[in-house]
């Protein structure tokens, strides 16, 4: 599903050159659940950046699902990101002013599909979450764990094939945590492809491919058994 | 997708009430500010329009040249209009019409005057003044009869039939009332309440026979299809061709034009009303282009608030034009929200801004011209505020505003918030110039020395036997002790109407023509009005060994060009040789703004209208006022007793000039208060934004005194870059205004100071507010928030 090979990125500023990918090659087949790992700075954002098509890297190849979006404008890069990748970030990024059923609503707005077509996808996935009866409340109002639920539910909405979560239970307490780290386990058990950035040895057990990252590359792959 | 636009403006505007408030209610001043300055613009518009063929209709006026400078009059031949209708084919109708005279109608003991005109049978065909009762084919052929409106048949009638009853007119004549016609609407340039046949007036006026004698008005409509240019090719030489001697050339002056563009120099149009309905028009785009600027500045200022949501937004599949309308809609739907607010605004302060403004504006919501209006107001500036908030936040990159957006210092946002606040207070810097020197101006023109004393002195119309009684009546107020003088004259000083340029001296250059004004006076006039003598002497009491004796002004004393004018022959036209026996020292008359014109003074009351009456100061004036009725009362008991006094006409000469004054008052502190709501809300954020560096700053041992000025600096200097572009331009502009004005100030440094300090002291004002709070917080809790 992912081939990315020798991606490069640099980051510029008046002064400084900093290099978050440095020909960096990876592969993720279709039904993966791999986990990336790797202290701060070693490039992990990044790569989550621009496997989620938010960010085009400054050379290498990048083909989704066969096709090549390296050089994909921003326009097109959203048409994809939209169809087909659901995220999950660490501080949930729900928006405030939103009820829980409108945040999960949002990416079913963006991709055209019609209002009674979106209470039933909506409803189906709080209730699959378990947050339905949370569904006219405002985030605020809401636990971190029962908030990152939100946020899943809202991932997966659109029925994406590919989910990327960056440090989903970073906000959270283990017990949370744990019950975030088992939607994902389900999601992928039932086809999705899921690609998580974490810090934690726990939630990188849930995986089954870690790939550790040093200063903008791979440097070693674990297979989870 | 629109609602859910709406829903979420609704909710942002919930969420940040103290924005949203000063967001609003910023946008609703100005918007109800641009309302009521488009209803007055409309109104003035709409003048005339009445009338079904108001694009054929014209009044004539003529050009008459005079040693290179050209008068333009509205004063034509009694034969013209006649004449013109027989022999030129493009003439449709055409109807003449005396000034308007003030005549006593009485019916029994009720006695009112009214103001009509003398006019012919056309009139009624082709102005669309409704005639409620009376046959137009009938009516002002006979000068028998009578058209009046209807509030003045309700005046002597009330709810009765006026149609066929009678009324005195002038205390002398019946006339039957033919007809009755609807009072003309406001926006009528004509305004009469009765009308009556010209064959009347022509009855009573000779000269209206002579074809070098211009004293009437000539209205005219054209055939559909005829071409105006064409007309006036014919009308140019028309007067001349009849009387070679005459020297009017007329043209056609259209009814599109009577209102607005009514200022004639040089024989070509210079304007009018227009200039006052092209400034307001501009302010009024000026004031909501200020209150779109706070929307523009406190939207981007809480960009930062806002860029997560655009980030989010963005991941789930917002594409940039959905963010935009997004915004849009935002804007818009604040905007509709300001709207509706300034409805109620302007709906509360239309009595009051009628009273400024002297109209019976409305403002009825269920018309829809207004609601249109309205409408489009609210989108214009939902479209222009939002503009650039919208491709600003919509062009936010996730990756970035995940990080963690910080706006810096130097990022072009900044620059054009910046850019924004300048331009904002340019504005009302020019207008606070602008006012003080309007102000200025008006006072400078009233504060004239006039060469006369308007003090203390009333007038009261000459009616009736008065006339003839003219020496007793002198006699008899002399008589009351309240009186100091008294004097007889033709016009009001104010506005001397009459002119010939019939006159010849020794030593004028052959064929050259001056223009010279002429009044006639009772002998007391000069000493009467204050007016001072330059050389010779004042006119004999005894007004027979004067009759052909004048008095001229230094101005024409002047042209004449003698050592000493006294004793020196001008000869009329028609032969009659008069004697200069004094020279007044000039005065002025007419234009207040500039130099008297050529002037003689006639000792003749045959023809006297005016009388003036000089009150001794420092007498009660309400016990004054009643001795001098008495003593008119007596001599002319069938007229009621009226009477104005000269300083307050003199007042009502500068009522347009007040009248902008005013508005341009309120309008640069409307301004002035709508920036000011932006730059409070600005500063605000200002000082939220950096309640951390503060905090560290007091930690480190800053005073209050230091952090408000750190604070405030940045706004300060602000000012001072918009005073800098604000002082050239308003001089530019105060000087072009000041050039109208051949009696005007010179524009003084001062008022450039006084301005830039203002808006220095305002905006300091502003933000200080905003700066001590932040100031006196207690940096462990600032510290402890971020």
């Amino acid at each position: 599903m992912i081939k990315i090979t020798n991606l490069e990125k640099v980051y510029r500023t008046d002064e400084v050159e900093t290099v978050a990918l440095n020909k960096l090659t990876l592969e993720v087949k279709e039904g993966e659940f791999v986990a990336v790992m790797g202290p701060s700075g070693c490039g992990k954002s990044t790569l989550l950046n621009i496997v989620g098509l938010l960010d085009d890297p400054d050379s290498g190849s990048f083909l989704f699902n066969g096709i090549e979006v390296a050089k994909f404008n921003e326009r097109k890069r959203a048409e994809l990101r939209k169809r087909n990748i659901g995220f999950v970030f660490q501080s949930f990024n729900l928006i405030d002013e939103l009820t829980v059923f409108e945040n999960v609503e949002l990416p079913l707005i963006y991709t055209g599909v019609k209002s009674g077509e979106r209470k039933k996808r909506v409803e189906e996935v709080l209730d699959k979450m378990q947050i339905m009866h949370r569904r006219n409340h405002y985030p605020q109002q809401l636990s971190g764990g029962q908030q990152q639920r939100v946020a899943v539910a809202r991932a997966v909405v659109n029925r994406p094939k590919l989910i990327l979560a960056d440090e989903p239970t970073g906000n959270l307490d283990s017990h949370n945590g744990n019950e975030v780290m088992q939607l994902l386990t389900d999601l992928n058990e039932q086809g999705t492809t899921i690609v998580m950035v974490t810090h934690s040895e726990h939630d990188s057990r849930y995986s089954h491919r870690i790939i550790r990252m040093l200063d903008g590359q791979t440097v070693l792959e674990n297979i989870m058994v | 997708m629109i609602k859910n636009y709406f829903k979420i403006a609704f909710r942002q505007l919930k969420k940040n009430k103290g924005y949203s408030f000063l967001n609003i209610l910023g946008l609703s001043l100005g918007m109800a500010c641009a309302m009521l300055i488009l209803l007055w613009v409309n109104d003035e518009v709409q003048y005339d329009r009445f009338h079904k063929d108001y694009s054929r209709l014209y009044q004539v006026l003529e050009n008459q040249a005079y040693d290179g400078k050209t008068y333009t009059f509205a004063a034509l031949p009694g034969k013209f209009g006649p004449a013109i209708k027989q022999e030129l084919p493009e003439i449709k109708y055409s109807a003449r019409a005396d000034w308007g005279s003030r005549v006593l109608f009485t019916l029994g003991d009720k006695s009112i005057y009214e103001v009509g005109n003398f006019t012919d049978p056309d009139f009624l065909k082709m102005f669309s003044f409704k005639l409620l009762k009376g046959d137009t084919a009938t009516l002002l052929t006979d000068p028998t009869s009578i058209i009046i409106t209807n509030k003045m048949a309700e005046k002597f009638f009330g709810k009765e039939d006026a149609m066929g009853k009678t009324l005195k007119v002038n205390n002398d004549k019946l006339y039957t009332i033919k007809g009755i016609m609807e009072e003309p609407p406001p926006s009528s340039t004509l305004k009469f309440s009765w009308l009556a046949s010209f064959k009347i007036y022509e009855g009573q006026n000779q000269w209206l026979t002579q074809w070098g004698n211009n004293g009437i008005q000539t209205f005219v409509e054209l055939n559909a299809g005829a071409d105006a240019r064409a007309v006036n090719k014919k009308l140019h030489d028309f007067i001349s061709s009849k009387d070679t001697s005459a020297i009017a050339k007329p043209f056609l002056f259209s009814m599109n034009e009577w209102r607005l563009r009514n200022k004639f120099e040089e024989g070509k149009q210079a304007g009018g009303r227009i200039e006052f309905v092209r400034l307001f028009s501009i302010i009024a785009i000026l004031i909501i282009i200020i209150a779109c600027i706070n929307f523009m500045n406190l939207a981007t200022a809480r960009s930062e608030q806002r860029a997560r949501e655009v980030g989010v937004r963005k991941v789930m599949g917002a594409g940039k034009g959905m963010l935009i309308r997004q915004f849009f809609s935002e804007s818009i739907f604040m905007s509709l929200s300001a709207m509706l607010i300034a409805a109620l605004i302007v709906w509360l302060v239309l009595p009051s801004f009628n009273t400024l403004v002297e109209k019976k504006l409305s403002f009825d919501p269920g018309n829809p011209v207004i609601s249109g209006g309205l409408l489009l107001m609210a989108l214009f500036c939902g479209v222009l505020a939002g503009s650039y908030p919208s491709f600003y936040l919509s062009s936010f990159n996730p990756v970035t505003v995940f990080k963690g957006l910080r706006i810096g210092k130097n990022s072009v946002i900044v620059y054009v918030r910046k850019g924004l606040v300048i331009t904002q207070f340019i504005i009302s810097i020019v207008l606070i110039i602008s006012t003080i020197i309007i102000y200025r101006q008006i006072q400078y023109v009233k504060e004239r020395q006039l060469g006369y004393n308007k003090d203390n002195v009333l007038f009261t119309p000459l009616y009736g036997k008065m006339r003839g009684h003219y020496p007793a009546i002198y006699n008899e107020l002399m008589a009351t002790n309240v009186v100091e003088n008294v004097a007889a004259s033709n016009n009001q000083v104010l506005s001397i109407g009459s002119s010939s340029g019939d006159f010849s001296w020794e030593g004028k250059i052959p064929n050259s023509q001056l223009l010279v004004s002429m009044e006639w006076v009772s002998p007391q006039y000069v000493p009467a009005m204050g007016m001072k003598l330059a050389s010779g002497r004042n006119f004999y009491d005894d007004i027979t060994s004067d009759s052909s004796s004048i008095i001229v002004n230094e101005t024409f004393a002047g042209i004449i060009g003698k050592k000493d004018p006294v004793g020196q022959i001008i000869t009329r036209g028609n032969g009659r040789k008069l004697t200069i026996a004094g020279v007044v020292k000039d005065f002025i008359y007419n234009d207040m703004y500039r130099k008297p014109d050529p002037l003689i003074l006639f000792c003749d009351t045959s023809n006297v209208n005016e009388l003036a009456i000089r009150l001794k100061a420092n007498r009660d004036i309400s016990k004054a006022v009643s001795k001098i009725e008495t003593v008119i009362k007596s001599n002319n008991p069938a007229y009621p007793f009226e009477y104005k006094f000269l300083d307050d006409e003199f007042n009502d000469l500068f009522k347009s000039e007040s009248l902008i004054g005013k508005l341009s008052r309120v309008f640069a502190f409307l301004t002035i208060l709508i920036s000011c709501l932006g730059l409070f809300g600005l500063a605000a954020y200002t000082a939220e934004r950096r309640t951390k560096e503060i905090g560290i700053r007091k930690v480190l041992g800053a005073t209050v005194p230091n952090v408000i000025t750190l604070l405030s600096k940045d706004f300060i200097r602000l000012v001072v870059i918009a005073s800098v572009i604000a002082f050239p331009l308003a001089w530019w502009m105060m000087n072009k205004f000041l050039q109208d004005f051949a009696y005007r100030i010179a524009i003084q440094w001062w008022v450039f100071a006084v301005a830039g300090l203002l808006a220095v002291a305002i905006a300091l004002f502003t933000v200080s507010f905003q700066a001590i709070r932040a100031a006196v917080m207690n940096p462990v809790k600032s510290l402890r928030t971020e």
